[in-house]
């Protein structure tokens, strides 16, 4: 959990824009995120469902299913360059050897026709067509080994349905990490396992992230999840990065009243008023189907002015790598030109 | 696995038994018998002939009679062509609509994997279009139509294949060619169609995901994720498969004249030829469960999370 | 969801976007509607059922009535029966004329000729030897036999002045109360002086000859179905066959038989009258009037000329109009797979859902039996069943409904199943509902998407399944026509009468295209896995 002073960013996403072409319209799933993650670090992304969370990993690694979906614009700087670009051959080189996904549902994300050993000794020689199999073998038992499998020896020519859900999300970190992964995308880890094997894995994550150097991305909707692992961390709503702050930062002072309603709606044990009501954020996240310009949480805002009806707010830098998109923190200036230019435009 | 084959092959006799009661005694309760036609005989002979073939015993003794002889492998004398017993036709027949079948499966699942596999990857284009549209001509245009327009064309018109006839009875394997495609046309429509959606269906699925993750080229991850998976429910529909072609053999080979099973069927049927009807009854049936048990095995081979039990 | 558009505008949230909910229904007619091929598949459905439910009132030729003098005419735009027959006769003659060798032809085209007849080219031979006779005789270098000349006139007179008589209506005067009356609406008793009086015989004896043409029918029928029974026993079925039809059985044959002969009567004394006006050149066709027969018997009669008549599609072996065969044969056709997936669905439907719902060992029992019926051969037992318990159309839906419900079953099954533990059924059972409402008010429903979608893919697979019978011969019998029974009569003489083939497959092909596509699209429709494409 440690941040390095001087390190080196491996991903840099600059105003990554991913639209889905429906029969209603078109959605705007991710509608120009950025960030940054360094070596070693830990990023966590965190919004409800729907938010653009989990297709913003998967433009990551350009997975975007295509019909219907479509990167329309951004950046994606893997060491300098901008993997959008590159041929899908060179692509394919990165996936999995040195950007590695793992996703939900571990249930359903392995081959449940083929063997473990097949599965992992094919993305090992995938990579390194040097190594013969019995080198790739030795591999991914070594691998299983390092994740916590029991008797990898024997397991690993087992089916993927003869393992339980906690041991198959270790047997796909394994995979991931079978290569030399230097970033982990982990799409929702933990969400389709039980609570003690959530934790279990959460624990292997940051082990590896510690032991091999790995940066991780790790998208959420769980805030304590986020609490425990993760740097810096992201939230994100109707398809934007609404706030982004180290963790301690934005637990101790959330900026976005989103952040905020989010912390707050998290049980506590040690706060003195435990009798009182859960807070809870009222309303539904829109429909990002042509969503007018405005900030999409203005509904559920109760600080919201008349400025936030209108216009999508710019980001501020708070200090400390802390960055809000929020009019509450812009001078009373802008916020007259902008409701004024947004006036102009809708009358045009 | 051998525990699971041997209960397999158990639950195929109640099957079997049912067949043969059931049409056993769908023919014989039935008004008019074999020798209806025959009616001017004098009643001494008829009953000779009645005896002779123990028509003159209550039905459940015959039924006894019928069921020993068949244990045995004895079908039974022909009540029709009076020289010959089923069994001499049967054997005689049998091996022709063998072929056939065997011809028309193979190319029906050739050409029906293949054209669905290239309608999945290539969705929504001009490969994808052709071969759906061709899949659904074959839906849509019953054998009985096909089998003539194909004779009509490629014999009778362009003189390119032989019109009728079999290549045991010395006319050229040529002879095959139009039978089989015509029986196969309906089957390679549906296994195309069928391979398409569950190709579509697991390409879709998490676990190509992954395997996209990984790095993987598309064309590796097709034969080597998504075969398997996809290929699950055309193992499933073998079964239905193979009755369909054993039913369609009857009008493919009266159009082609094919000296097979299916020819006697009809025939036997309008001339309640009773152990000739139960005789082919049986022989096709003791396919199709054979057919539906090999199915199975495959199945449970190619899908290890099904347990035998 | 409940689609809440009673009122045109639909709620709004905080950004201007609509936020009604569709039913899964309207939502599913969404999809149809984009479907350019299912939507046309739909509207052929259509259109080819509104054309069987009214084949009746459609101005075709009747579909079973045989004229042997127009059998095997060729399809034709624009000429006439007579033009074909008068063209067929030509062609033969010409052949024929080739062949003495009045007809002179190049050595080359004598040659060409040969090797048509050697390929069973027929056709060519036909069409090459008329347009060269024709050729010829306009240029005067050939002239047909004295024989020849009179046979062409012959037929020529006939097509000119053959006619056909049809009885529309006969009216009876009643000498002494001078009211004049239907006879179609009179009854049997009433209709018996009348025939007496037309006749001169006595009651009696007609009654009798009545009885007795009863019997004799019903005899045939008896011998029909039952070959092989000794005279005895015929004699004895055929009493206690007379005594289950008993007196009102007997009156209404005896009226139909009576009515015909008196139609008989009219259309022979009315021709003789036409034949001579036509002598006279007095009478232009077609006639449509009332005639008196005697003073107080009176009848209205159409006469059409016989060969005027225009086959578009051909006419087959017995000079029935293709055309109106292949309407009435769609009708059968698809009667039988509507009616067919009914009743399969019907029953699917009772089996499925006691199966699903009660569960235990009524689930077990029933699902053994159909994995059993599953491993039969059934359209062999159908054949069988066809085969052996005579063909009508009654049998042929019996013995394919009794084989094809048991996919609908399994699915029905495997829904109510699915919903037996969903809280809607929970409320229905806690608020006191009975097992029979819960079963087909609550759970049935609810899968009727799914029941409709597959029952519609049914429809061809039924309509290809009685065609495949009929074609062998065990289906729909003549008079009657399916699409299936007319492609297997035309199989025989396919090269010589393609027309015979051709125009009932596409007819039955397209149906089924149509079918398949709409189907297929409904199918995708209701498919909640396109729903969403995100």
């Amino acid at each position: 959990m440690s941040l390095k002073p001087n390190a080196k960013a491996v991903l840099e996403v600059k105003d990554l824009k991913t639209y889905f072409k429906t029969d209603d319209g078109i959605v705007k799933a991710v509608d120009g995120v950025s960030f940054t993650v360094h070596e070693g670090e830990t990023l966590g992304i965190v919004g409800e469902s729907g938010s653009g969370k989990s297709v913003t990993n998967l433009s990551i690694m350009r997975l975007i299913p295509s019909p219907p979906g479509k990167i329309v614009g951004g950046e994606v700087l893997f060491e300098g360059e901008d993997i959008l670009k590159v041929s899908e051959s060179e692509m394919r080189d990165i996936r999995g050897d040195k950007i590695s996904m793992i996703f939900q549902d571990p249930m359903t994300s392995l081959n449940p026709f083929l063997k473990i050993s097949t599965q992992m000794i094919e993305t090992i020689r995938l990579h390194n067509p040097q190594t013969d199999k019995k080198e790739a073998l030795a591999r991914s038992i070594e691998m299983l080994k390092l994740v916590g499998i029991p008797s990898p020896e024997k397991r690993i020519y087992s089916y993927p349905h003869q393992f339980s859900g906690g041991m198959r999300q270790r047997v796909m970190i394994a995979q991931a990490l079978s290569c030399n992964a230097q970033v982990l995308l982990a799409d929702e880890p933990t969400t389709a396992l039980d609570v003690t094997i959530q934790a279990q894995i959460l624990e292997l994550i940051s082990e590896i992230n510690n032991k091999m150097g790995t940066a991780v991305i790790l998208v959420t909707h769980d805030l304590g999840v986020v609490a425990g692992m993760c740097d810096k961390v992201c939230v994100m709503y109707a398809g934007r990065i609404v706030e982004t702050a180290l963790t301690d930062d934005l637990y101790a002072k959330p900026a976005h009243p989103y952040t905020e309603g989010l912390i707050k709606s998290v049980p506590r044990m040690d706060t003195a008023n435990k009798d009182k009501r859960l807070f809870s954020i009222e309303g539904q996240p829109p429909n990002v189907i042509d969503l007018p310009p405005c900030c999409p949480f203005h509904p559920r805002c109760h600080k919201a002015m008349e400025v936030c009806k209108h216009a999508y707010p710019p980001e501020k830098d708070l200090g400390n790598q802390h960055e809000v998109a929020c009019w509450l923190y812009i001078d009373e200036e802008t916020k007259k030109q902008a409701l004024q230019d947004a006036t102009q435009q809708e009358k045009a | 696995m051998t525990k699971y084959i041997i209960n397999r092959l158990l639950g195929i006799i109640p099957t079997l038994l049912i067949i043969i009661t059931l049409s056993f005694f769908i023919v014989r309760v039935a008004p008019g018998g074999p020798f209806a036609s025959e009616r001017n005989l004098p009643e001494v002979v008829k009953r000779n002939i009645e005896a002779k073939y123990h028509m003159d015993e209550p039905l459940i003794k015959q039924y006894g009679r019928y069921m020993f002889d068949i244990i045995r492998g004895d079908l039974g004398p022909s009540f029709k062509y009076k020289d010959y017993d089923v069994n001499y036709y049967i054997s005689n027949s049998l091996p022709k609509s063998i072929v056939l079948g065997i011809c028309a499966m193979g190319l029906a699942l050739l050409f029906g994997i293949s054209a669905g596999i290239i309608a999945a990857v290539r969705q929504n284009t001009w490969a994808d279009y052709l071969s759906m549209g061709v899949a659904v001509i074959g839906i849509s245009v019953p054998l009985f139509v096909i089998a003539p327009v194909l004779q009509l064309i490629f014999a009778m018109k362009l003189n390119w294949l032989p019109t009728s006839g079999w290549y045991t009875t010395g006319e050229g394997y040529l002879t095959i060619i139009l039978p089989a495609v015509s029986l196969s046309f309906a089957y390679f429509a549906n296994i195309a169609r069928l391979t398409r959606s569950s190709m579509l269906e697991t390409l879709r699925s998490d676990y190509i995901r992954t395997a996209k993750a990984k790095g993987m080229k598309n064309s590796t991850i097709i034969y080597k994720h998504a075969m398997k998976g996809a290929m699950l429910p055309i193992v499933s529909y073998l079964g239905p498969a193979f009755a369909g072609i054993i039913t369609g053999s009857i009008v493919v080979e009266q159009i082609f004249r094919v000296p097979g099973l299916g020819k006697f069927f009809v025939q036997s049927s309008f001339n309640r030829d009773y152990t000739l009807i139960v005789g082919v009854v049986i022989v096709y049936s003791l396919i199709l469960v054979i057919m539906n048990f090999i199915v199975d095995i495959v199945y449970a081979q190619l899908d290890p999370r099904i347990t035998y039990k | 969801m409940v689609a809440i558009s009673k009122k045109k505008e639909a709620p709004l949230n905080e950004f201007n976007q609509i936020v009604a909910g569709n039913s899964l229904t309207k939502d599913a007619w969404r999809r149809l509607k984009k479907n350019r091929m299912a939507v046309l598949g739909m509207i052929i459905v259509i259109l080819y059922s509104l054309l069987a439910a009214f084949a009746m009132f459609l101005p075709i030729h009747p579909y079973d009535e045989i004229i042997l003098d127009h059998q095997h005419l060729r399809p034709t735009l624009n000429k006439s029966a007579g033009d074909l027959m008068m063209e067929t006769k030509l062609e033969d003659l010409y052949f024929k004329a080739w062949r003495s060798g009045s007809l002179v032809v190049t050595e080359a085209q004598s040659e060409q000729i040969k090797k048509w007849i050697k390929d069973n080219e027929t056709n060519k031979v036909w069409n090459f030897c008329y347009t060269e006779g024709e050729r010829q005789k306009a240029a005067g270098t050939f002239t047909f036999s004295d024989a020849d000349t009179r046979t062409i006139e012959r037929l020529q007179k006939s097509i000119d002045s053959d006619f056909l008589i049809s009885v529309e209506k006969i009216f009876w005067k009643d000498m002494e109360t001078g009211k004049i009356q239907n006879l179609a609406k009179m009854s049997y008793e009433e209709i018996l002086p009348v025939y007496a009086a037309i006749t001169k015989l006595d009651i009696p004896t007609i009654e009798a000859q009545v009885l007795q043409e009863k019997r004799a029918q019903v005899m045939n029928s008896i011998k029909e179905t039952n070959p092989g029974l000794s005279e005895e026993e015929y004699q004895s079925s055929l009493d206690i066959e007379m005594m289950s039809i008993g007196e009102k059985g007997i009156a209404a044959t005896g009226k139909t038989n009576l009515l015909g002969k008196i139609k008989t009567t009219i259309t022979r004394s009315s021709e003789r009258t036409l034949k001579q006006e036509i002598k006279e050149g007095t009478v232009s066709f077609p006639i449509d009037k009332k005639v008196t027969i005697s003073e107080n018997l009176s009848a209205e009669i159409e006469a059409t000329k016989k060969h005027s008549r225009h086959y578009l599609l051909g006419t087959d072996y017995s000079g029935r109009d293709m055309l109106s065969r292949i309407i009435y044969g769609g009708q059968v056709s698809i009667m039988i797979g509507l009616i067919g997936t009914l009743t399969s669905v019907f029953i699917g439907i009772i089996v499925g859902a006691l199966a699903g719902y009660l569960g235990g060992k009524v689930d077990f029992f029933l699902m053994r039996l159909v994995d059993i019926m599953y491993g039969l051969p059934y359209m062999l037992l159908v054949i069988i069943f066809m085969a052996i318990f005579g063909r009508n159309i009654m049998n042929l839906f019996v013995a394919l409904a009794m084989v094809s419900w048991l996919t609908i079953a399994r699915m029905v099954r495997g829904q109510i199943m699915s919903l037996k533990n969903s809280e809607f059924v929970e409320a229905a059972r806690s608020m006191g509902a009975s097992t029979g409402r819960i079963i087909f008010r609550h759970m049935v429903p609810n899968s009727l998407s799914v029941i409709i979608v597959y029952s519609t893919l049914r429809v061809p697979a039924f309509i290809m399944q009685e065609s495949f019978l009929s074609f062998l011969g065990l289906g729909v019998q003549a008079p009657y026509a399916s699409w299936g029974s007319l492609v297997g009569d035309a199989v025989n003489g396919m090269t010589l009468y393609p027309w015979k083939l051709i125009f009932p497959a596409i007819a039955m092909t397209i149906f089924l295209f149509a079918m398949n596509f709409f189907g297929d699209g409904l199918r995708d429709a209701f498919d909640p896995q396109s729903k969403n494409q995100l």
